[in-house]
């Protein structure tokens, strides 16, 4: 029943899994960012990416606006949103033991699906834009996914960019890497934990955004990627940003080759006991994580 | 209290009790649980106005065996265990008369097992899976009845038209869930009758979102027809990538999903050519239909779809073997069902010795212009298959 496998395939499959791997990446990145900086699990991340989703949608159907360029609407939103839960919320459980993050934001993950699905019920929406493929050769690169790698390359690079070059971006790198020093030379923690959990959550509005082209929007999707973004965070190195892009490569090349070599069931089972292997040889992540 | 006093009491009971066969006629009560709220609330609450419907007209013509009609329903929030509890309480506790099927195969499995025990007919008109019905010999079930056509045959139509175009190869993929499953075996088992060879055929996990290598590994395969045993979410992710990556078989046709309006309105002119498979279409020429539609959106204010009309015929399927066997006896309405063959504004009933639907016809829709055609069976069809399809940037 299986077909022979041809280097055209794998070639494709390897576009594919780049083409994935870049937005795992940047999604991802958001994550990496709070945990380093906060110590805070955020399990809301996904739906957050789905709130991205939806304003994309809502600017497409409502005020015709192009998708593209809907990016930074959406991810100045999000980032809104995120600087509000981090407000009202999440600062509570900065110092907590981490199973107080992860239930706060387990909590807030719940209540975002549903209010989600009060207010925009669970009918699938989509927004049909540049649909289609460019031909290269024996391959098909899908336009939607290719214009996605870019923005995510993009941005993930303007995100590094940013930590490493400016000011703001340091002074989030130095609270990640030692809080009380840090506000001894004058930084306000405080305000940073906010930007940093505004700046994560417009890193997951803007994956959602490009998603929004690609996949069905619809209340749960966002699930799937709290648990992909822990995936590369781990396989990259929790705390160590440049993980991420690794990480996010790594997991898209190996669930499009589980898929390819054996089936689609198998493709999750692979990436996880990735994971495992990962844990069990170098805990810390290929790339090396903080070390606590 | 005297004897004397007694003995009249005793004898004015006597009375009464004598006259309760004609005062007390009663409504005859038919118990349901439905899944009201919950996952299949949407569908369950459109098979509960199918009943309702039709316990309303039946009610208008004089109701069954001279008493009227009243339906008992609980809801069981789409929950198989809650719906166990529900029957058992509707049977023993309020003593309904009869009862009715509920919503989905899952919870249908469930609540067959009170019913047997009880000795109760049960017209299931929402089950879809063959093993409710079709069981080992020592664990048959007497008194439950399918009305909708089995997951087995959902891709009969695409599997018909292409033998008859003279296509060779097909691939199939499906979801990996009960009954996406039972779809794909069967596609698989009618290709192999009509002489195709199965090309591929893959199992992809329920909320699978890239479908990519999947999709290169059917290209590679080059079929001529693709089947795809789909929900929704997944039906539309199948068809953006397909035109992604530029898989183009002669035929491509889907299972659920690929039928719903909204198919359509997501994906535009890219759903054209692409077949879906439904039990039952507003625009069916079966006797009654159209009635049934009129009355229908006079009652509730909207469009049925298949879950209201299958309710609808299950309940006047039943209704309709009762007064054939005048009487509410269970071993009289089932001798009479085994034998019952009937045209419904949901099309044909008739069951084999296991209660197993075998006269239910499945239509095949194709997307043209913008508009649902039926295009399979021949007798059925309101316009031609398109075919084949074309290039994905000429639809």
């Amino acid at each position: 029943m299986n077909v022979a496998i041809t280097p055209a395939m794998v070639g494709q499959v390897i576009i594919s899994g780049i083409l994935a791997g870049a937005l795992y990446a940047m999604v991802a990145l958001g994550l990496a960012l709070i945990y380093g900086v906060m110590r805070v699990i955020n399990i809301a991340h996904g739906p957050l990416l789905m709130l991205g989703a939806y304003t994309t949608f809502f600017l497409y159907s409502a005020l015709g606006l192009n998708p593209y360029l809907s990016i930074p609407v959406t991810m100045a939103v999000l980032f809104l949103v995120g600087i509000g839960l981090q407000r009202t919320l999440v600062f509570r459980v900065v110092d907590a033991p981490e199973l107080s993050s992860l239930l706060l934001t387990f909590g807030v993950s719940i209540a975002l699906v549903n209010l989600a699905q009060l207010a925009f019920t669970s009918d699938l929406r989509a927004v049909e834009y540049l649909t289609g493929s460019l031909p290269l050769g024996p391959f098909a690169i899908s336009k939607t996914r290719l214009v996605a790698f870019v923005f995510a390359a993009a941005v993930t690079a303007l995100a590094f960019l940013f930590l490493q070059r400016t000011r703001l971006g340091k002074a989030i790198r130095a609270t990640s890497q030692h809080r009380e020093v840090a506000m001894v030379c004058g930084i306000d923690v405080q305000r940073i934990h906010m930007l940093t959990f505004g700046l994560a959550t417009a890193l997951a509005a803007a994956g959602g955004a490009l998603l929004a082209v690609i996949v069905a929007i619809q209340p749960e999707m966002g699930q799937i990627w709290t648990f992909k973004s822990f995936l590369v965070l781990v396989l990259g190195g929790a705390g160590n940003y440049p993980g991420a892009l690794l990480g996010g490569m790594l997991l898209g090349l190996v669930e499009q080759g589980a898929s390819l070599f054996l089936t689609t069931q198998l493709s999750e089972v692979v990436a996880y006991l990735l994971l495992v292997v990962v844990l069990l040889v170098r805990p810390t992540g290929l790339l090396g994580g903080r070390q606590t | 209290m005297t004897a004397k006093t007694l003995g009249a009491l005793i004898a004015a009971t006597a009375v009464l009790a004598a006259s309760l066969p004609v005062e007390a006629q009663g409504p005859i009560r038919i118990g349901a649980s439905m899944s009201l709220t919950g996952t299949y609330a949407k569908l369950g609450n459109y098979q509960h106005e199918g009943y309702k419907l039709c316990a309303k007209q039946a009610n208008e013509k004089g109701g069954l065996l001279g008493r009227k009609i009243e339906f008992v329903v609980y809801d069981d929030q789409s929950m198989p265990p809650t719906a166990v509890r529900l029957y058992e309480k509707l049977i023993t506790e309020d003593k309904v008369d009869a009862v009715i099927g509920p919503y989905s195969s899952p919870v249908t499995e469930a609540s067959a097992n009170v019913t047997e025990k009880y000795k109760k007919v049960m017209v299931t008109p929402l089950a879809a899976t063959t093993s409710i019905f079709k069981r080992p010999p020592d664990k048959r079930r007497y008194y439950i009845f399918m009305v909708i056509s089995p997951a087995e045959v959902y891709l009969e139509g695409l599997v018909d038209m292409a033998a008859k175009r003279g296509l060779k190869t097909i691939a199939i993929i499906n979801e990996d869930t009960l009954f996406a499953k039972a779809a794909a075996s069967g596609a698989a088992e009618l290709a192999k009758k009509r002489g195709m060879e199965v090309v591929f055929q893959e199992a992809y996990p329920k909320g699978n979102q890239d479908f990519s290598a999947i999709l290169t590994k059917i290209r590679a395969a080059n079929p001529e027809v693709l089947a795809a045993s789909t929900y929704f979410d997944d039906a539309v992710a199948i068809t953006r990538q397909m035109k992604e990556l530029n898989v183009n078989p002669k035929m491509y046709g889907l299972t659920v999903g690929g039928d719903l309006p909204e198919f359509y309105d997501l994906l535009k002119q890219n759903a054209e050519y692409i077949t879906g498979a439904t039990q039952w279409e507003a625009a069916l020429p079966y006797p009654g239909n159209q009635e049934f539609n009129d009355a229908y959106k006079k009652e509730f204010g909207r469009e049925p779809v298949y879950h209201s009309a299958a309710g609808y015929a299950g309940c006047v399927i039943y209704l309709e073997a009762v007064k054939r066997a005048g009487s509410l006896d269970s071993e009289k309405v089932r001798e009479v069902l085994l034998k019952l063959e009937m045209k419904t504004a949901f099309g044909e009933f008739k069951v084999d010795q296991d209660g197993f639907q075998t006269a239910h016809r499945m239509v095949t829709t194709q997307w043209q212009d913008g508009k649902k055609v039926i295009v399979w069976p021949d007798e059925l069809a309101t316009g031609k298959l398109r075919f084949p399809t074309p290039p994905w940037n000429q639809r």
